[in-house]
Formats: structure tokens, sequence, C-alpha cells
């Protein structure tokens, strides 16, 4: 375990580097110096596994929400296998608002120990040179400010000097001498307007592109490369949709900016602008301005929530009377005339509440862009409405009122959709006309999204100057406990009927049951991991789905929340404890809590808010929260102990196992993975039952209580693969990879004893495992120490373990065996990609992807990866899927069963 | 100030032309006479009264006869050739007038004062006592219909808003040759309109709201799309920035107002350049009332003439844009503009029709109608005649003296003692049947 303790992901580098970030409201300058060499630390924290760089901590947070300032955070893109150190900007200076994406790019300090040569030796992993040139790794950053205050802009990217690293030469060339004539990347009118202005602040000239090239090359980078990017939203429900990319194009892109462009993309680079109207995101804020003082467009946003806008406008039943046309289709409640009413009373400006003239306002916009967005797809016969752009601002109220304009005049015929990075798209745009960056390249599965601790608060708008360091980001919880508490009383949406012709229904209900904040979207860390890939042995990669639970059903969501929040204390104990239990630990942990229980909260109140969630994400939620402070590994120290006390008794389990035939071996085998599976820390269950024996003794308990027929029971299928019938000898696997779960009895007195099994019948054996600690799941840089103490003891696995290279370290020093070297097949670890209890096939490790090309067998164990995730899914060979059931509503649900049955589900390739 | 008389207009009016009366059984002689705002005395013989209720404006449209020499405009009218089948003809005009609908009451008194009650809208020969009825049409025959009843005894018989404003439209179109125009760079012209290929046009009636209407023949219409930023919209937004007190000081004020104060033009956001890749023009608004965020400037800071003009543009456009791309959807070539929010105001007919030249790329063309506010009035006053309650005598068009055909009726009013706010009466006769 010597490996865990200088594991360095959430190292003091992570604290260096937000403090800089923090510098940023400052008008010292940072000299470039300092700069230099906080990334150069930043960077040689990144450790050898991608996720272990994708575990740092964020810089999500800032005081602004508390401060009002107008810095705007948004998701950060990791890319940490970037080969230098230096930045990237690139800028959308539109009417109302700067856009910046800027990017930090670390170096790749991925850990070439022998083992993992050996190991990619054997794979055929070239060393990362699959390329010709590399993807960058590092992080994408998303920030906006005000136009009209292009000063703290300005600021902003000064402090960062992120001007300096802006340049195409510096960065291929990081040793080149600072360049004065720098050049970045920008679109937007701005980029004209405010050319001087930058050459004179910063000394950097503006490298104009093309705004409509930007949004475009934006739009589609996000709907390739980010899963769930798009979604529908209708009457206040938000649906994800997975835009197959052969049917991507063509389709009609809307930008909301101050004003509104309508694009209709036919593919890369391919499109034309076809349409537009000035009334748009600018006249709303605008005319808001006029007639009610608010100062900033948010907050005019969040006024039209409590608004009621029958008091100003003009609908069909104040003309008939109370009654419908139905004639032609007008409910009583149609707007038939925006601000019609304020005709006709001898009222003044001051006798409308400003939050009735702000949703009368938003609606008249909305629907008005709604219906000519959908008249101009009309036109070209295009399905798809893409909106983005500032204006929308995951608004609901703003979303259901395009998508009932778009769905009304269309009949159903076309959707709107939304972007969950909608007002980045010109931004990121600008960014990709950077030429080499590598982001053309990237697909959907290298893109990992996290919600760090703010998210729930801050719906992925923060404002302000980041927070430095953990210890500021533990001060922030605490201090927004009591909004936590706010945010964990869920306000009920009204649903927004809207019908009508030629206008829409006010809402059914008045403004105040519109929930307030927490209609905006939460927008994630989008960790880029150039080296994630797609399992290749999923047999349909396109309609696989890893979870099993849905969350999306609230009661499977409030049974989660339950599960998760009773099992919380728990954890922080054992999280604390595994910190020292000191006064610094406690206080992270309570901070963790807090900020656990503020995302268990949000998602009660919107399911929706994080994109589409399953169940597996929400799990993995949890372990990024923990690293997220600092908690590197909560149960370490279990896991030892109980590595220890299995360690101790393998000897004399594989004698036991050795005594037996061949049949009754392989029972014993399968009885003993899932009798060792009931070790699981994640179990309520099981937890309780850890207090009344020592490992050993529950284990042969368990064991003994092993009753065939299991719950699911294909032993017998298995069996005969295995073993064949009568005298016909089956021909062993090639490669067998076996997803392990838990440390201690479950993979040394479960697993381990079948892959040796496996091993003595020919078989290569590749264990998988996670890459970064999810509960006391083993981890792929705990096993070879394991495998090497259990080889102590055992000749086949020795044997095999040197094949496989695990043993470099460990034993080839002190053994001198070459006899057995040649006759054995190998056995190798692979870490998976993922730090979660479960598994998305979608994105493992290219490690995994490469052993996965010569498996024709697979073997997933435990609850997490076999039946929360995967139980249903179906692969290209021979897959068992092995688990005891330790939750008893999983149990009813999945195999209609009860806690403690079995599940050993065989699914031969046919 | 109501003789902002159009010498244009004046000077396009032409002598008779042929019209075919379309569907043969009726005739009726129209002459368009100057007739601003002047009182009928009470003693008029008066009939044939048709409203038309909407949100903002209630539209009259009545009928007196030529007879009463206290109708001072009679005189260039025309001699009627005699009723056919011994029915009693009578010549006269159709007058129209307007009244905010929050002013109703102002309404009912003119109507009580002109006795335009007892001028027999029952049926013929129905007895004495038998309470009378007026067709109506749009929102307010209903919202209203207990009022007129409680307060002049009549029953408003309710006509759809959609057959009406399509009726007044083909009658317009058809039976009065000055109607249509075009209107580009302040220059309007005249369209003689092809009665055998009228068909199809769309229709756009801006009221309070707007309605958008394929109209494919006589009778024959589809409400295609609308939108509820109309008329209404411009006035109740105008009010809340500017404090005026009508519809037509609003305009009044837009006349000199500068919308680059407060639109974000391209020009703004481009740094005063093009934006010609895509065919942008500095001068082109990237965003209505965009500028009005960038500023520290409040209401009070702005001045009621600019947020007036930019209201309007950003509206009228609007309105062009969305009609031009419905009329895309189905092939109509022409758009025919009307309805009170236009007043024959040239700045926003003009942006109208810019905004169908350049959404359409000259294709489409926009066309206003001279009596724009009345054709739901007029419809209702058409369906007498479906009702059969009577005949209109359509003769041929006969405009026998040079008329001027003012846009006085726009006149900014806010009449006293209800007084009616007359647009140009149309000479006619009517054959009771």
């Amino acid at each position: 375990m010597a490996s865990l303790t200088e594991d360095p992901v959430l190292g003091i580098n992570d604290i260096k580097e937000r403090e800089e970030e923090n510098e940023k409201g400052n008008t010292q300058v940072v000299k470039t110096e300092e700069v230099g060499q906080s990334e150069r630390d930043m960077a040689s924290a990144t450790g050898s596994s991608i996720h272990r760089s994708g575990s740092r901590p964020q810089l999500d947070l800032s005081k602004a929400a508390i401060q009002g300032n107008f810095e705007e955070r948004d998701p950060t893109i990791l890319l940490p296998n970037q080969s230098d150190d230096l930045s990237h900007l690139a800028l959308d200076i539109g009417g109302s608002l700067i856009k910046l994406v800027y990017f930090s790019r670390h170096e790749d300090q991925s850990i070439d120990d022998k083992r993992k040569k050996t190991l990619k030796e054997r794979l055929g992993i070239s060393n990362g040179n699959r390329r010709s040139y590399p993807i960058l790794g590092g992080r994408l950053h998303f920030v906006k400010f005000e136009t009209n205050k292009i000063n703290e802009c300005l600021d902003f990217i000064y402090s960062k000097q992120l001007h300096r690293g802006g340049m195409d030469a510096r960065i291929w060339n990081p040793d080149a001498p600072t360049n004065e004539n720098a050049v970045i990347k920008a679109t937007g009118g701005g980029a004209y307007k405010f050319a001087d202005l930058f050459k004179e602040r910063l000394g950097v000239s503006l490298d104009k592109e093309d705004e409509m090239n930007c949004l475009v090359s934006g739009a589609n980078f996000l709907l390739k490369a980010i899963r769930h990017e798009a979604f529908t939203h209708m009457e206040g429900h938000k649906e994800f949709v997975q835009i197959d990319q052969n049917e991507l194009f063509p389709y009609l892109l809307v930008n909301i900016g101050s004003g509104v462009s309508m694009i209709k993309v036919d593919g890369d680079g391919k499109f034309q602008r076809i349409s537009g109207t000035n009334v748009g995101g600018g006249t709303y804020w605008g005319l808001g301005r006029l007639l009610t003082k608010c100062k900033s467009f948010d907050e005019l946003l969040e006024l039209s929530q409590l608004g009621d806008n029958r008091t100003i406008d003009m609908l069909v039943g104040d003309i008939y009377g109370g009654m419908d046309y139905s004639k032609i289709g007008l409910s009583a409640s149609t707007i038939a005339s925006s601000f019609g009413k304020a005709i006709s009373e001898n009222k003044e400006l001051e006798d409308y509440s400003p939050e009735d003239i702000s949703l009368s306002l938003l609606r008249m916009i909305s629907y008005n862009i709604g219906q000519i967005s959908y008249l101009n797809a009309l036109r070209f016969g295009l399905k798809r409405i893409f909106f983005g752009g500032f204006f929308i601002r995951g608004h609901a109220y703003t979303m259901d009122t395009i998508s009932f304009a778009v769905q009304f005049w269309s009949k159903g015929d076309a959707q709107a959709m939304f972007l969950r990075h909608e007002g980045f798209l010109g931004a990121l745009g600008a960014f990709m006309s950077y030429e080499k960056h590598g982001l053309d390249d990237l697909m959907v599965h290298h893109l990992v999204e996290r919600f760090p601790m703010g998210a729930p608060y801050t719906g992925g708008k923060i404002h302000g100057p980041p927070l430095g360091d953990l210890n500021e980001k533990i001060s922030w919880m605490e201090k927004f406990v009591r909004k936590g508490t706010e945010i964990t009383a869920p306000v009920p949406m009204a649903p927004t009927g809207t019908t009508g012709l030629g206008g829409f229904e006010v809402p059914s209900s008045k403004g105040g049951t519109l929930r307030s904040d927490a209609s905006a979207l939460n927008i994630g860390v989008l960790h880029l991991v150039p080296t994630l890939e797609v399992f290749p042995l999923l047999a349909d990669p396109k309609t696989y789905e890893p979870n099993t639970i849905d969350l999306s059903d609230h009661g499977e969501l409030e049974y989660w929340f339950t599960v998760l929040s009773e099992h919380l204390p728990d954890l922080v104990d054992k999280a604390v404890a595994s910190e020292g239990g000191t006064d610094d630990a406690k206080r992270r942990g309570d901070a963790f809590a807090r900020a656990f229980s503020a995302h268990l909260a949000r998602l009660m109140e919107e399911p929706a808010a994080y994109g589409k969630l399953g169940l597996a994400n929400l799990l993995e939620l949890r372990e990024e929260c923990l690293r997220e402070f600092q908690f590197v590994d909560a149960y370490r120290s279990i896991k030892q102990r109980e590595n220890e006390a299995s360690l101790a008794v393998l000897a004399d389990l594989l004698m036991e196992l050795d005594s037996m035939t061949e049949e009754t071996r392989l029972l014993t085998l399968i009885e003993g993975v899932l009798a060792a599976n009931i070790f699981d820390w994640g179990s309520r269950a099981c937890v309780d039952l850890y207090h009344k024996g020592t490992i050993i003794e529950i284990y042969r308990m368990s064991r003994n209580k092993m009753q065939r027929p299991w719950r699911v029971d294909d032993f017998d299928v298995f069996k005969e693969r295995m073993l064949g019938s009568g005298d016909k000898k089956p021909r062993p696997h090639k490669r067998a990879l076996l997803f392990v779960d838990n440390s201690g009895a479950d993979v040394i007195l479960g697993m381990l004893p079948l892959a040796r099994e496996l091993l003595r019948r020919g078989t290569e054996v590749v264990l998988v495992a996670n890459s970064l600690p999810a509960l006391n799941d083993v981890t792929a840089m705990e096993l070879p120490e394991i495998v090497a103490e259990a080889a102590k003891h055992c000749d086949i696995l020795r044997r095999a373990a040197e094949a496989g290279g695990l043993l470099v370290d460990a034993m080839v020093s002190t053994l001198d065996d070459s006899k057995g070297h040649s006759s054995s097949v190998p056995l190798m670890v692979v870490e998976n990609g993922c730090g979660s209890p479960c598994i998305d096939l979608r994105q493992v490790s290219s490690e995994l992807a490469a052993a996965a090309k010569e498996a024709d067998l697979i073997i997933l164990e435990g609850m997490g990866r076999a039946l929360h995730t995967n139980f249903n899914a179906r692969f290209k060979c021979d897959a068992l899927k092995l688990a005891m059931v330790k939750n008893q509503r999983l149990a009813e649900k999945l195999i209609k069963g009860n806690i403690y049955n079995c599940v050993c589900r065989y699914e031969p390739l046919s | 100030m109501q003789q902002t008389a159009d010498q244009q207009v004046h000077n396009l009016i032409r002598g008779a032309g042929k019209a075919k009366g379309e569907r043969g059984r009726a005739k009726m002689d129209i002459v368009e006479s100057k007739q601003i705002s002047e009182p009928i005395k009470s003693e008029a013989q008066i009939s044939h009264l048709a409203l038309d209720i909407g949100g903002s404006l209630i539209k009259l449209v009545y009928f007196s006869t030529n007879s009463d020499s206290s109708s001072s405009s009679s005189k260039d009218s025309v001699a009627v050739s005699s009723g056919n089948e011994g029915r009693p003809v009578l010549e006269g005009k159709l007058h129209f007038a307007k009244f905010e609908t929050a002013k109703i009451n102002d309404c009912i008194d003119f109507i009580r004062s002109k006795q335009l009650r007892l001028s027999g809208f029952q049926k013929h020969g129905a007895p004495a006592g038998e309470r009378c009825t007026i067709k109506a049409t749009g929102g307010g025959a209903y919202k209203y219909a207990d009022l007129f009843k409680e307060k002049l005894g009549i029953c408003l018989d309710k006509e759809d808003e959609m057959d009406c404003l399509v009726a007044g439209s083909n009658f317009l179109l058809k039976a009065v040759h000055t109607e249509a125009f075009t209107y580009m760079d302040g220059q309007k012209e005249f369209v003689q309109i092809d009665h055998d290929d009228l068909y199809p046009y769309m229709l756009v009636n801006i009221g309070s709201g707007v309605s958008m209407i394929k109209v494919d023949g006589p009778g024959k219409f589809e409400r295609v799309s609308g939108t509820n930023v109309g008329g209404g919209t411009f006035w109740g937004l105008g009010r809340l920035l500017t404090k005026c007190k009508s519809f037509d000081e609003l305009l009044e004020l837009s006349h000199r107002g500068n919308n680059r104060v407060i639109d974000m033009l391209v020009g703004d956001i481009y740094g005063g350049m093009d934006y010609t890749k895509i065919g942008l023009s500095s001068t082109t608004i990237a965003s209505s009332f965009g500028k009005a965020i960038s500023d520290n400037k409040e209401l009070e800071d702005y001045k009621p003439e600019d947020i007036s003009r930019s209201l309007l543009r950003m509206i009228s456009n609007n309105i062009g844009q969305i009609s031009y791309l419905n009329a895309l959807r189905f092939g109509l070539k022409r758009i025919f503009f009307a309805g009170f929010f236009i007043r024959g105001h040239a700045y926003t007919m003009d942006t109208i029709a810019v905004a169908v030249h350049f959404w359409s790329k000259g294709e489409a063309k926009a066309m206003f109608l001279k009596h724009e506010g009345f054709l739901g009035a007029l419809g209702s006053f058409m369906s007498y005649e479906k009702h059969g309650f009577l005949n209109l005598k359509v003769h041929q068009l006969v405009q026998q003296s040079p008329v001027d055909a003012s846009r006085g009726g726009d006149k900014i009013h806010d009449p006293p003692n209800g007084e009616l706010n007359e647009n140009q009466s149309i000479d006619c006769s009517i054959c009771l049947s």
C-alpha cells in the first residue's frame, strides 16, 4: 500500500494553483516566473492515471454569489495529458457579454514504471504515440464578463497572464521568449471594436475569427463530443438527448445573444446564416432595464419568476369577455397582445410590478424567437432546432416558452433543443480555430463530467474570484449551510400550460410557485481524458446504457437519496479516521458531508440538474466529493487490514481448493466469489455484519449458506463451457478479464482463487480494477502488491504474475525462477479508468481497451459492476456476472428475490 | 392638423375605372369623399350600423343617406341607378368612425346621439317594438353585449372576426380602386389589383395583436399564423416608457426620434464596421433596445421620441418578418397589411415594407389598405347582406371628381364629447330587401 501514501492526487500543488487564480481580482502583476513554476508544480501533481488528475479539486467556486460580482465561471474541461504548461485563450466579445475560454495545460507525467512498461508491451500498446500530434491535455475554463465592464475582463487576463501564454508560437515552443506580438483568437463584434483596447492594455492583437464560423464549430464540437449535451424542455421537464452523429446534420442553430442569429448547419464548416431577429437578449435586458430598473440581466430574469403577466398582457379572454375564441383555437388565456393591457388602463409604469413586466417581456421575446425559428426551420425542412446563447441561461420558463412556440407552430414536427454549454458556443469555436489543439479529434468517450461542490448552490453560474484553497472552500461550505437548507426544501414547479394560436397561455399558477434559481442548469466540470476509450467488447456501444437503475424515476432517486444519506455519517467517520482523525480532517469531513448533502438535495429538487444521471454517476459523485475535500482514500486502513487478514488465510483456502475434484472446485470457487462478495462497505447490511465476526468466519459462514439454485443460476451452463460434458474437453478461454470489486476477502479469497483456476487452465487473466479508490474497492495500484503477497503462497500465481510483469519490483530480485517463466500464461493488472464503484464501459482506460482485444471471457463481479451497472450489458464474448445482492430493494427489483440472494448470470457468445 | 393631405394620393386618384361586380348580384356606387370629423347632425338619416369592437379600439361603419341634406359631403356622390325589383334604394355614404375601447361610453353616447338605434335594423316589416340588433364583430361583441343591451337596448349580433376581416378586405380590394398601395422610401404607390389575380393573398391584420390570414377566395380563408407582438404592444410598452396619452401621440413622437440612441446596431458591435460576410450593414439593428443595457442611463435619460421610434421599428420589423415567412410557406407574393396599428403612418409602413423586402430579397411585396382599420367593421356591415337584411347594390365604381384621399382621418384624437373620428367615407347605395 506504499503507493497509496505517495499518491500525489490532491497534493499541496493544487492549493498553489488556486491561490494563484485567486489573485485575479488583484491588480498586482503575478510574475510570469511564478506562474510557470506554479503551473509546473501543478502538472507534476498529475499522476499516472488520467482520472487521478481529474480528481483534483476544481475552482468553480467563488464568493461572488455573496459579493455580487459578475465574473462567471463555468465548466472546466480537464485535459490532463497535455505535454506543455502554457495557456491558451480565446474570446467571444458580444454586445452584452464577453465570453472567455482559456486553457491551461499540464505536463504528462505518466508513471512509466517497469510494470507498466511490461504490461504495455504485452498488450501491444505503444507509448501514447498513437496520434501524429498529441491531444492537448489540460483544462478549458469558461468565464464571462459583461461587455460594459471590459476592464474587469482585461484585469482578469492580465492577472493570470493569459495573454502571454495565448500564443501559438509559445505553445509549441515553450522556451521561446515572450513574444511581443502576441495574438489572441477572438470573435464577436467586440473583436473589432475593442481590438485597440486589447493592444493598448495587454499588448496583444486580436485575431478575428468569423462569428458564425465560431458558433457553428462550437456547437458541432459540443454536440459531437459531449454526451447528452442537448436536451428538450417541455413544461418544466428536461429530457436529455443523445444525437446520433450520423443524423446530426442538417440542423438549425439559433444563437440568442443581444440579437438572434439563425444558422442552417449542414456539416463541419458547412453552414449558412439564413435569418435572425433584432428582438433578442439585448431587447429583453434593455427594455427590462428601462422598465424595471434592474441592475443585471440575471436580476431581471429572477424577477420574472415571481411575475404574473396577465396584469399587463392582453389576453384573448380580455377581449372576448373571458371567453375563448374557439373557432380558431385561441383559448381565453392566450396572449393576444403583449403589453396590450398597459394601454387600456389609467395605470402608469409605477403601478405595474417589475415582476409582471419582466415575465411579460420574457414571454414576448422567447415566444417570438421560437416562432421565427420554427418558420425558418420549416423553409429548409429542418426538424431539429438548437437554441444557444446567453439569453437562455438554463432558465426553465424561457426554454418552455421557446419549446412551446416551436411545438405549437410546427404541430409537433419540429423540436426545440437546448445546449448545456449554451453561452460558450462562440468562444469555444474561437478556441477551436487555433490549429493543432487536437480538440477536433475528441470523441464523446474522452470527456468525463464532474460536479464540484459548488454546483448545487450556484447552478453553474458562479461569479467573482475563484476560491483559493481548501480552507476557503470549507469556509464557503460553512457559510452556505443556511442557503443549503433552503435548497433542501424544493419548491413545486407548476407546469406551464401553454396553448392557443398566436399566443400562449399564462402559467396556470402565479409566479410564486415557480421555483427560484432552481431552474438554472448545473454545469459540471468536463474532464477531457484523451486516453479513454469505448470498451471494445460491447456488443452494441450505441445502445449500451450502463445504468440499470434510472434515477429519473423519482422513487428510485428518493430511495438512493435515503441510502446515501444514511450511510454518510459512517463514511465521514471512515474518511476522517483515514486522515488521522485530526481537527483538520474533521473540519474537512464536515464540509464534505455538507457538500455531498447539498448535491443530494439539489438532485432531489431537480433530478435533471446534473444532466442525465444514473446511479453510477451518483456514486461517483460521492467519491469525487470526497476527493475534493482531499480525502484520498477513506477506506485505506480498512482495506489494508482486510487485505492482511485475508492474505493470512489464503494459503489454507488454496490448499482446501486443491484437494477438490475439478468439478467441485469450480463450484466452490464460484461460491467463494459470491460469498466473499459479502465484504462490501458500500452495503449497510454488510457493515453491520462486520461487527459480528472475523473475516474468515464470515466468509466460511457465507459460503456455507450458498444454497443452489441461486436466484439467478447459470452455473451449469458455465461449468459445461469450462469443463465440458463427458469426454469432450472444451478449449480453454484465451484471455479472461476479471472486473474485481472490493479489497480484502472479496478479491483475495474470491476472485484471486478463481483467477488462479483460469490460469491453471491456460487462460491468460487480466485483473481489471479501479484507477482511483472508491469505498473499499481494490485499486489497480494496490493489486500488484496483493498479488505479490499471494504469490508467496502459490506457484501458479507467482509464475503467472511474473509472466505478466507484476512482480518486477517485488519479486524478481529475490526470486530466480526462470523454470516456470515460459510455461505460464500471464496474470496482468489493468486499471479500468474510473474511480467509482460502478463502471461505465463507454469510457474505459486505453489499457483495458487494449487488454480486451484478445479476451474471450469477461467476468464482472460485485453489485456495482454487475448489477447496478452492466446487468443488461451484452458483450462480443462470453460473460459471467457474479454478485451477491446486498440490498433488499435491488433484489426485489432486479431478480425478484431477497437480500443476500446471489446472481450467477452466464451469457455465452451465441 | 388633419389636413395631412397626401398629394401623392390625390394625384394618383384617377377617374372611373371599370371594375367587374364580382358576384353580379349587387351593385354599389362608391365615391370617396373627404369628410373629416364632420359631425353628423342628429337628424341625419342613418341606418345600418356595424361594429368591430377590438381590444383597443371600437370601429364603426354606418350608412347615411344622401337624401339627408345635412350630410355635407354628399355633393360629390354620384347618382345611383335605381333599385331593382321595386325595392327601396337608399343612396348615401358609408361612414367610418372609431373610439377607444376603454372609452366605450363615448361610443354608446355617440350611437345614441345619432339615433342610430332608431334607424331600423330590424328585419323588414318587423314589429316596431321588436328590439334592434346590430352586427358586431371582435372580442368586444361578446364582452360588451350586455352593456349595449342595457344602455341602448340593442342586441349585438356577433359575426366571426376573421370572416369579417376577409369579407371587408375582399370588398375593398375589389370595389375601391385606390385601396391598395405600396410604400417604399416614402413613396406611396397605388396598385391596381387585377380582380382575377387577387387570390391567394396574405392578409395581415395588425390590431392589438396580429392575425395572418391566407385568403383563397371569397369566404375562403385560413388563419395561418399570428403574433402577440402587435399594436397593443407598441402602445402598451410605449405608454409605459414615454407617458404618452394616446397611440397617435406616441406615433407622432416616433417621427422625430432616432432609434440609434437605443438600438444596438451591427456597427455598435463591430466598431462601426459592416458584418459584410453575412450581409449585415453597420446600420442594421442587431438588437432592439440593446443599447439600453450598456449605458448607465435610466429611462428618464432617453428621449421619448427615440424610444417610440425604436419600439416602432422593432414591432414593424417583426411583423414584416413573420408575415413574410408565413407568406413564403404558402407561396404568397402579396401581403396586405391592415389594422389600426398602421394608421397610414409612413414610417411604420416603410419599416414593414423594408422588412418584407429584405427577408424576401424583393420577392414578396408589402401592400397597405387605405381603409386599413375598418376591415372588420366593414365585413361586419357586409354581413347584413349575407343574412338577407339588405342588398348592397354595387354599381360600377364611378369616381367622378377628384377626391382628396387624405389621411386626415388619422388625426390625433382624444375626442371630446365622443365626437367621432372618421376615416374616409364611401359613397354608395344600398337596397333594402
